[in-house]
């Protein structure tokens, strides 16, 4: 491992009227790592998520991507987001949603391999409107990474996905992270944070512990990662 | 049938709209505006149609009609000489002068008075008063010419349109532009919105494309759309319906192109003030209806009350229903000002409505 962050997150807060979303949180994570974020509802994800990807601006400290300070429209170029709900054209078919997704990204070219990465090169005339929502999850998530982008951001993106198309999305996360990119996952979903390289545990806008899933078990007390969150999080919160 | 389950569903609807304010407050403050507008424009019109008299009578009965005329309350009179009528009704200062000729006096011994009403013709609605006022006018002068019954025989002539045009013809102009301008403006809200609200919006944020690229593509898009729609609109008013067209096709186009701009952005800029399709619905009455009222389609803006004419000059309506009569009805070219001054305003509408639309994109990005 080198000691280049793909993502650097230093000390950033960030309010919604009284609401803390964040406070202070510090976050690096390497190039080419599995990085899951995990928290219960409203912990704060899908904040930080947007502050990486410069949807939102910081109201202290500062988020680096790429060695870039963000917001960077340039950035945007290398990093793939895939929001939590499949935010796709319904009226568009699936190789239209994604082709369209590869256009305002600059790589036309890069359509079939993204369909066939997540198995819907059959479906790619089907109305996206007439999807169940696991194809929709997965066109989503095409079009999230058409432009093999660096950075890829993927917010919840195995909710509504049957267990069988769940491994086969973490397998190709995986060869997409050994050819050097970097993936930041949000999940409450257990056995998924298993697959992960690194955690970092978030509630209240705080990170509250972070490391392997081996150092999560060892600081939680317990060889069943969901119980060590447990015991971290109600350790932390009184 | 179950009471009880009828009035879940009665008492869901009223819990969702004590949520929506907004939708609420259009509801109860639409109608007002509205009916407030009309009640105005009806009532309140102090300005009536200036008209020019131009009294060439060398008998005494001319200037006995023309006082007449200067204290009808249906018209506001200035007087003029018959050789500077026509410019007036060019320049828009009169919409109708009338001329007394010079044997007036004699023509009302012998019967029968034939004055000239010379009218501007490219807006309905104001003919009426100025053929009224002359009529109280020539039944003073009845009264006055002792002993003999005079006939009125009015030789009315006219500037633009005339005799063969009907009331569809007048309308007709300006509806071939405001039907593209409210369907283009109607389906930019409603797809805006889908875009924020299926989360697409957030995708095209983080993805390199610029804000005025979205705005821009958007326009596009529409325009065709609203050109594909213009030319059916156009065809179908020129060929069934039959409506009058002194001007160039390609002019009207251009203008229709112009307001579709004018309509996309201005959907774009307000989807921002929505929420739901709910409330953009919401939206079209209080964006449209106000905006037919006053400009210009049904009443004149010259004859509005002074201060709706003040609210007519800011809305690009009113300068796209002009344009759309100049072209159509008097056949108007760009070498025309007032065409030039209706195109540039709506234009410039185009511009402040991109600007603002853009800005509406950057205030969301939080």
């Amino acid at each position: 491992m080198t000691d280049s962050y793909a993502v650097d997150v230093e000390g950033v807060s960030k309010s919604f009227g009284a609401f803390k979303a964040l406070n202070g949180v510090n976050l690096r994570v390497r190039q080419g790592e599995i990085y899951g974020l995990l928290g219960p509802n409203g912990a704060g994800k899908t904040t930080l998520i947007r502050l990486i990807c410069g949807l939102l601006a910081a109201h202290a400290g500062t988020v680096t991507v790429l060695g870039q300070r963000m917001p960077n429209v340039a950035v945007l170029r290398h990093i793939g987001y895939m929001t939590q709900q499949a935010a796709l054209y319904p009226a568009l078919s699936v190789e239209e949603n994604v082709s369209f997704f590869a256009a305002i990204n600059g790589a036309d070219e890069g359509v079939k391999d993204a369909l066939e990465l997540v198995e819907l090169y059959d479906r790619r005339g089907s109305v996206v409107a007439t999807l169940s929502g696991g194809l929709r999850q997965r066109c989503s998530l095409a079009c999230a990474l058409v432009h093999r982008p660096e950075l890829l951001l993927l917010d919840e993106p195995t909710v509504g996905i049957d267990p069988q198309l769940r491994v086969q999305f973490w397998e190709s996360f995986r060869r997409m992270a050994a050819n050097g990119t970097t993936i930041i996952v949000s999940s409450h979903v257990m056995d998924e944070a298993d697959r992960c390289q690194r955690l970092g545990l978030i509630q209240y806008g705080r990170l509250l512990a972070e490391g392997s899933p081996a150092d999560i078990r060892a600081q939680g007390g317990s060889q069943n990662l969901e119980e060590a969150f447990l015991a971290l999080a109600g350790r932390k919160a009184s | 049938m179950s009471g009880h389950r009828v009035r879940a569903i009665t008492r869901r609807l009223l819990q969702g709209f004590r949520r929506d304010r907004r939708t609420l407050a259009l509801l109860f403050v639409a109608p007002i505006v509205i009916l407030g507008l009309l009640g105005y424009l009806m009532r309140g019109s102090t300005s009536s149609p200036s008209v020019g008299i131009a009294n060439e009578d060398s008998g005494p009965l001319g200037v006995m009609v023309a006082d007449a005329l200067r204290h009808s309350s249906h018209i506001t009179t200035t007087d003029i000489s018959a050789a500077d009528g026509d410019a007036g009704l060019k320049d828009g200062s009169l919409v109708a002068y009338i001329v007394l000729p010079s044997d007036f006096s004699r023509q009302a011994q012998n019967g029968n008075v034939a004055p000239e009403v010379h009218l501007e013709g490219s807006q309905p609605g104001v003919d009426a008063p100025v053929l009224q006022a002359l009529q109280q006018a020539m039944i003073a002068l009845a009264s006055q010419v002792a002993g003999r019954n005079v006939t009125f025989q009015p030789q009315i002539k006219y500037l633009y349109g005339g005799k063969s045009y009907d009331t569809l013809d007048y309308f007709g102009a300006a509806f071939v532009g405001l039907v593209v301008f409210f369907l283009v403006f109607v389906i930019t809200i409603v797809s805006f919105l889908n875009e924020r609200s299926q989360g697409t919006l957030e995708r095209l944020m983080a993805s390199p494309l610029r804000r005025g690229e979205i705005v821009l593509g958007y326009m596009l898009g529409f325009t065709v759309i609203a050109l594909v729609q213009a030319a059916e609109v156009l065809i179908f008013s020129l060929a069934v319906l039959k409506i009058q067209n002194q001007g160039s096709v390609f002019l009207i186009f251009g203008m229709e192109a112009l307001m579709a701009i004018a309509a996309v952005n201005l959907g774009i800029f307000l989807s921002m003030f929505a929420r739901s399709e709910f409330q953009a619905v919401q939206f079209i009455p209080l964006v449209v209806v106000p905006q037919i009222l006053l400009s210009g389609i049904i009443f004149p803006v010259s004859t509005e009350p002074k201060a709706l004419q003040y609210l007519s000059d800011v809305l690009p309506l009113t300068y796209a229903v002009n344009g759309m009569r100049d072209i159509m009805v008097k056949g108007a070219d760009l070498t025309w000002s007032s065409l030039q001054l209706d195109a540039g305003v709506v234009a410039g509408f185009c511009v402040v409505l991109i600007a603002a639309g853009t800005a509406t994109l950057r205030r969301r990005l939080g």
